[in-house]
């Protein structure tokens, strides 16, 4: 991947700013996109004049099988994020900091659309207010939810009551991603992080999640989501023992 | 009888409001705090004493939908009374793992009941008679029209929503509800 080249050619993510439209993370970003409109698909085209899509209010939020998104056109919708993300930076801390804000935007859609197709349907809706049983569903749900597959091993730092870790030995989104030689630390699974976070945030854990690569002879991309959580959350547990 | 509905965001931002007046017969449980209490009528906070202390004001009776006034139907009045029970269900949410809490506060005339979305957004309903199974089939349906609302890539935690398919969503759900 061509990291640090300028290149000419017109990005589809253009930098005009849109109004007032506050972005969703803490760690608001100073970039906006905006997408060149996309006509509707052509079976409602035919049915509505032109320029009319069809409302968001109106579709299933069960149709999953269809709306599954192969795994090149991620692939590279992705390596123009990182590429993207990289030409506006000034190194690789804010480089993983801007792939976790990216992520977070994704992980609190995610959170609340995963738990609807769950809990929706069950006559009681409940969420998780336990710490474990919330790592637990992230480990699994979330990582099925985004990825197809739940996540390797989760485990729990020796020397630090607060930390956990979420362990995978083969990011999907790092499948096609080799990181130069000068940039070995960079860990481009921070979206992953940055899912986990706003996943966290919203049950109400919060925490500061950052990922790491743990490379071992039999998984070359072995990647460590490295959960730090806030005093007040482990007060609460202790509290609701 | 009325409704009141506030989306409140994890922040505690309100991000849609709607005050829905139902036709259906009400069973209201009279206040014995609104009985005892002289009318005020000096205080330029007439009108608030009034509606704090529960008493239903004379302009209670209106089947149209017509706005009415005094007697805990100010506009201030109940979004402070939503506020206030923020307070509760806060308490209550790190307890309790459903998403409907039911009749989680009351304030003289006015019940609360909230619903709490597994990204901590809170609505808030503040009602007058009995109605779980009502109300919950009503948190459930703006339920799913928030999941769709917030998946919108240009929804935040903070917009407040304006959609009109939203608001009219809302209403038609409140009106088979409520």
């Amino acid at each position: 991947m061509a990291y640090s080249q300028p290149h000419s050619r017109v990005s589809v993510l253009s930098t005009s700013s849109q109004s007032s439209v506050e972005h969703l993370s803490p760690a608001a970003s100073s970039t906006r996109f905006s997408l060149p409109s996309i006509p509707a698909t052509p079976g409602f085209q035919a049915s509505r004049p032109a320029g009319v899509r069809p409302n968001i209010y109106d579709r299933n939020l069960n149709k999953t099988r269809i709306t599954e998104v192969s795994g090149a056109a991620f692939t590279f919708l992705f390596s123009e994020v990182v590429q993207y993300t990289q030409k506006r930076v000034s190194g690789i801390n804010d480089l993983e900091r801007r792939l976790n804000t990216l992520g977070y935007r994704i992980g609190t859609r995610v959170l609340e659309l995963m738990v609807w197709r769950t809990e929706a349907p069950s006559k009681a809706p409940k969420r998780e207010i336990r710490f474990l049983p919330a790592l637990m569903s992230i480990h699994t749900q979330v990582w099925r939810a985004v990825f197809g597959k739940p996540a390797d091993a989760i485990e729990k730092s020796v020397e630090n009551a607060d930390e956990y870790m979420i362990i995978d030995n083969d990011p999907l989104i790092e499948r096609y991603i080799s990181v130069p030689k000068d940039m070995s630390q960079l860990s481009c699974s921070s979206f992953t992080a940055g899912i986990v976070e706003a996943v966290l945030d919203g049950l109400g854990f919060p925490a500061r999640v950052t990922a790491h690569n743990t490379p071992t002879t039999q998984f070359p991309s072995r990647t460590t989501i490295l959960i730090k959580l806030e005093k007040s959350v482990l007060e609460r547990e202790e509290v609701l023992k | 009888m009325s409704h009141h509905l506030f989306l409140l965001s994890p922040s505690d931002t309100p991000l849609y409001s709607l005050t829905h007046y139902s036709t259906k017969p009400v069973n209201n449980v009279s206040s014995p705090l609104a009985s005892n209490l002289p009318n005020w009528s000096t205080s330029a906070f007439a009108g608030t004493l009034t509606a704090l202390s529960g008493a239903s004001g004379s302009a209670h009776q209106t089947s149209s939908g017509a706005v009415r006034m005094g007697g805990g139907q100010d506009r201030h009045v109940i979004q402070m009374i939503a506020n206030a029970s923020l307070d509760v269900i806060e308490d209550i949410m790190k307890t309790q793992s459903t998403m409907f809490l039911k009749s989680v506060d009351k304030f003289n005339e006015w019940t609360v009941s909230a619903f709490i979305t597994p990204g901590n957004m809170k609505f808030v309903l503040l009602h007058e008679g009995k109605n779980d199974d009502g109300i919950k089939a009503f948190f459930t349906d703006v339920w799913e029209l928030y999941v769709k609302a917030m998946l919108n890539p240009f929804h935040t935690a903070h917009t407040p929503i304006r959609s009109p398919v939203f608001d009219t969503r809302v209403r038609a759900s409140a009106k088979k509800y409520l």
